[in-house]
């Protein structure tokens, strides 16, 4: 019998019976061909590698997270509430030991899905990978998390819910902003004044191909771990950069995926987006799992690759390069971007967010805190082209008295007839409430 | 009349069964020489009977497994195409293991061709070994076989018999294929050798009958059509208890089937007369299989347990059974001495038994009585243990859909069903110990010759068929058709069923007793860019393990 290096959890949702609409690419079939690879490679047979059921999610597991607008039932659907259960299952697989690492291959995914949330943005309601951190952070008391999103795509919804908390490292490699969906990750985009320096965007150039993945990795993401000294790190392991991928213009492999996991070795793996369900998909999710699982990658490989796959032309490698010199400079050599923020500062900041899935135009005023010992207390007032009118107060997890007081005090003062709901997150107490 | 024989690892259990029932049963200690074995306890069975009489036989039979444990496989030359993935070499097996190049995807698509000259060439190295069977095994064969067909076609002059993987199952796992096409073509000489020399004993018996094999997944198939799929006719003992369960006692409800024996004790769950099925193959010696089997649990605790007293002072029963109890002439106090010492049975020697257990108490100021009480009352535990243990991983195995996530059925057992030998000295104990209601049927002590007699003929078809390919695959059966764009899950279902119809009757099935169940039936639009393009049609079949008809007409009477 074959055995895994490490002990690795495996978490599969295919949803066989969801998709977004009966034509989206979000579909009933995108994890299907994966299946089948998976279970003819035969890898639920390795010992070491274990299967899991997945379970539903609680409306309170997201209240962690979200503000839903007008409430979690009409912004989610079952299948939300499994995926964001899936990444639960793998959490608790890690976190009590049974396993050393875990991947929720699950759908839908979750990285688009800001704090508040109107509706479906980027194919994502619901964003799983929060969901699950503040699962953990509650249940298991762990602080410190790494997240490293290696979607396509701009992981900005994960990007809006951290932004602010400088315990949460977010990583996110991705196609230029400037050539696709959704039009951010810039380097200048590295967190809010409480958090200087913890959001960190690593915009690729399209045609980016495995040898420049792997050297943001080793040059760059590796070191910045290494520097932030996180408890759990957590992979977004969307798998758009693929070459044979429809909706991008990356140049990544179903082995440069796996390698990248090798090295990177997250606590847990999510995916996220991913739509070359045929030619990408299957070879990409096994080469992540015998990853994890510490096995030997290297016949990982898709059956175009010899024929179709190009290596990295030499002007991106030069590209890539430079950009990782001014990455370094920025957030390895202390931190020239930081600016300094008077204690108890009320800074204020006005947004458009776009919901393309289902075209909701949403206006938000937010207000913070700054502070020098927490997170600091967090007030949005957010307008829906539907209509819907909220206002929302976060009180992060380790907040100052000062910080709680104020916000709680936002809260009061808000006035009830001026907005259809009024939210609470008060993460010191645990607290969720909604009128 | 019915004649089921079951052959077990220590007793050979057989049964007669007429119009109204079990009127026969007897035991014969199962020697080291199965055939031998076998005609001793036909010669047993059949004294005063008129063998023209017998209508129907099975058998169950240990040769595959003892071959694989005992190291008899003939040598077995293999040749692999695998693709990418893991590294094919990793499922190397037997002594002469060849890959070669050539790719399918997981839609059956030839990604690359295979490599002729390295076929010979494994061929002829294969042949340089003096091998004469060979197994061929390529990724993905059940999507599209036609590598498989022609590597076979290749090499086909130079070996006496080619097993090939696609014609195993339909599941998708290569491993599993390759050791199991590897098992099929390994056994196969021994296995031809075994059925012809049953066929001589019966036939110097005159015993005409249709004769069939018992399965691990409580079916049965046909001697002469279970020739090249030896490994499928493999460790079915536990499957003939689930069966003699469901025969005698008819399983209603939820109900856990306990087999009781001397070493150890079977487990497994019936659901409304439909016993569970194990999720993957079952494993044969070392090697993980393809061979569909119901799903049993076996631990090590009987009534021939090791008792120990560790330092504690706490119980412990098993794993091991170190010798006959004491009543026997054993060293060893077993359950079966404590069960004797409460006169529960009477058998053996009594005094023996009651001063094992008298040694055993004094030290920690019990009876004798109360100490062979306490050993029944822990032996039921430990069993009850394993047993929620057993429920608790069926109640985990993964979920796939909303909707299977929204129904979650989790099994809650409501009886309990126990056979075996001490069946009804420790029904009380391990009914109480679970906390349910319990039955001992009759015939509890040869439940499992019961089960293989009266088990019908199962088989199973996977079908998939892929509309924007224009082609439909049951590898089972060997059909790959061309289909029309407008092919539908009507028309997947009524190919299915007339393939399953006739490869159920190929195995020996009786036409009036055809019980075909969807088991997996999935239909996926196919969408490409925004559009649909086609779809993806998966459907399993399969005729489920039950009970042949004859026993149920019997007339309720199995108290003689
Ligand atoms: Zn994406
Ligand atoms: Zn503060």
């Amino acid at each position: 019998m074959i055995r895994a290096e490490r002990r690795t959890g495996l978490i599969f949702f295919p949803a066989f019976d969801w998709a977004i609409s009966p034509t989206h690419p979000e579909r009933e079939e995108r994890l299907l061909y994966t299946q089948d690879q998976v279970l003819e490679e035969g890898l639920l047979d390795i010992e070491g590698i274990r299967e899991y059921r997945v379970r539903e999610a609680l409306f309170k597991d997201i209240r962690r997270v979200h503000f839903c607008v007008p409430d979690e039932e009409a912004v989610t659907t079952r299948s939300h509430l499994i995926s964001a259960g899936g990444c639960l299952v793998a959490a608790d697989a890690v976190l009590k030991g049974e396993v050393e690492s875990a991947f929720a291959l699950v759908r839908p995914p979750g990285h688009h899905s800001m704090r508040v949330v109107h509706g479906n943005r980027g194919f994502c309601n619901i964003n799983i990978e929060a969901i699950m951190i503040e699962y953990i952070r509650e249940k298991y008391g762990i602080r410190k998390v790494a997240i490293v999103d290696t979607d396509c795509h701009h992981g900005d919804g994960t990007q809006d819910i951290y932004w602010h908390d400088p315990d949460t490292l977010f990583i996110s490699v991705h196609q230029d902003g400037r050539t696709l969906y959704p039009g951010s990750g810039f380097i200048d985009e590295s967190g809010g004044p409480n958090a200087q320096g913890a959001t960190v965007n690593i915009p690729l150039p399209p045609g980016t191909g495995e040898k420049g993945f792997l050297f943001v990795l080793d040059e760059f993401i590796m070191p910045l771990l290494k520097k932030f000294q996180p408890e759990l790190v957590i992979n977004s392991a969307g798998q758009d950069n693929h070459f044979n991928d429809p909706i991008t213009n990356m140049n990544f492999t179903a082995r440069g995926y796996a390698t990248l996991n090798a090295r990177l070795k997250p606590d847990i793996a999510v995916l996220e987006g991913g739509y070359a369900i045929e030619n990408a998909l299957p070879y990409v999710n096994v080469g992540i799992i015998m990853a994890m699982a510490g096995m030997d990658t290297s016949y990982v490989k898709e059956p175009n690759y010899d024929r179709d796959y190009k290596p990295q032309p030499a002007d991106i490698t030069l590209y890539i390069e430079k950009l990782v010199a001014e990455l370094k400079d920025l957030f390895l050599k202390g931190n020239p971007l930081k600016t300094e923020f008077k204690e108890g500062e009320i800074i204020e900041r006005n947004r458009n967010i776009f919901y393309d899935t289902d075209g909701i135009d949403e206006k938000q005023h937010e207000k913070l805190r700054c502070c020098h010992d927490c997170a600091g207390a967090l007030s949005i007032e957010s307008t829906s082209s539907l209509g819907q009118h909220i206002h929302a107060v976060h009180i992060p997890m380790f907040a100052c008295t000062a910080c709680r007081d104020i916000a709680l005090d936002w809260h009061k003062k808000a006035f009830r007839g001026n907005f259809d709901h009024l939210y609470l997150q008060d993460k010191v107490r645990g607290v969720y409430e909604k009128v | 009349m019915i004649l089921g024989l079951d052959v077990g690892g220590t007793q050979t259990d057989t049964v007669l069964i007429d119009k109204n029932g079990v009127f026969y049963e007897s035991k014969t200690p199962t020697g080291d020489n199965l055939l031998e074995t076998l005609a001793l306890a036909l010669d047993k069975t059949l004294t005063n009977i008129d063998p023209t009489n017998i209508e129907r036989m099975t058998f169950s039979t240990t040769m595959a497994t003892n071959a694989i444990v005992q190291g008899l496989l003939a040598d077995t030359g293999m040749i692999v195409s695998a693709g990418p993935g893991m590294d094919p070499a990793l499922f190397s097996v037997g002594p002469s293991y060849h890959v070669v190049e050539g790719c399918l995807d997981h839609q059956g698509l030839e990604a690359m061709p295979v490599n002729k000259e390295a076929v010979l060439n494994a061929s002829d190295l294969i042949r340089q070994d003096g091998i004469k069977l060979v197994g061929i095994v390529t990724k993905f064969s059940v999507r599209n076989p036609a590598h498989e067909l022609l590597i076979s076609d290749w090499v086909k002059n130079s070996f006496s018999h080619i097993a090939l993987g696609h014609q195993v199952s339909g599941a998708l796992n290569f491993p599993r294929r390759i050791t199991t096409t590897y098992l099929n073509a390994a056994l196969y000489g021994l296995h031809q050798e075994f059925t012809n020399a049953v066929i001589r004993t019966i036939g110097k018996k005159d015993l005409q009958a249709p004769r069939f094999l018992l399965k691990p997944d409580g079916g049965t198939v046909g001697l002469e059509q279970s020739l090249y799929y030896p490994a499928g006719t493999a460790q079915s003992g536990p499957a003939a208890s689930v069966m003699g369960a469901l025969a005698l006692d008819g399983c209603k409800g939820n109900s856990i089937v306990l087999d009781i024996g001397g070493t150890t004790t079977d487990m497994s769950v019936v659901l409304n007369g439909v016993p569970l099925l194990a999720r993957h193959g079952i494993m044969l010696g070392p090697f993980q299989t393809l061979v569909r089997s119901l799903l049993t649990r076996s631990i090590g605790m009987g009534g021939d347990s090791e008792i120990q007293i560790e330092k504690n002072g706490n119980l412990k029963i098993g794993p091991l059974r170190k010798g006959s109890p004491v009543a026997f002439g054993g060293n060893i106090p077993t359950p079966t001495d404590a069960m004797i010492t409460l006169d529960l049975i009477r058998i053996g020697n009594g005094e023996a038994a009651r001063d094992a257990m008298e040694k055993l108490a004094v030290p920690l100021g019990l009876t004798a009585d109360k100490m062979a009480h306490e050993v029944l009352k822990h032996t039921a535990q430990s069993i009850a243990v394993s047993v929620n243990d057993f429920i608790g991983y069926i109640n985990s195995r993964p979920l796939y859909t909303i909707h299977e996530v929204v129904q979650e059925k989790k099994i809650i057992p409501d009886s309990v069903v126990i056979i075996g030998g001490p069946a009804p000295q420790f029904a009380d104990y391990v009914g109480k110990a679970l906390g349910l209601p319990y039955r001992v049927p009759s015939h509890f002590g040869v439940a499992n010759a019961v089960g293989a007699a009266v088990a019908r003929v199962t088989s199973e078809i996977s079908l998939q068929a892929d509309t924007q390919r224009g082609t439909v695959v049951i590898p089972e059966a060997d059909v790959q058709d061309k289909i029309a764009s407008d092919f539908s899950l009507e028309d997947a279902s009524s190919l299915a069923r007339e393939v399953i119809k006739k490869q159920a009757l190929q195995a020996g099935a009786d036409p009036s007793d055809l019980d075909i169940t969807i088991t997996e039936k999935e239909m996926f639009n196919m969408i490409r860019g925004y559009s649909r393009t086609g779809r993806n049609i998966r459907l399993k079949m399969s005729i489920v393990p039950g009970i042949i008809p004859e026993w149920n007409r019997r007339k309720q009477d199995d108290t003689r």
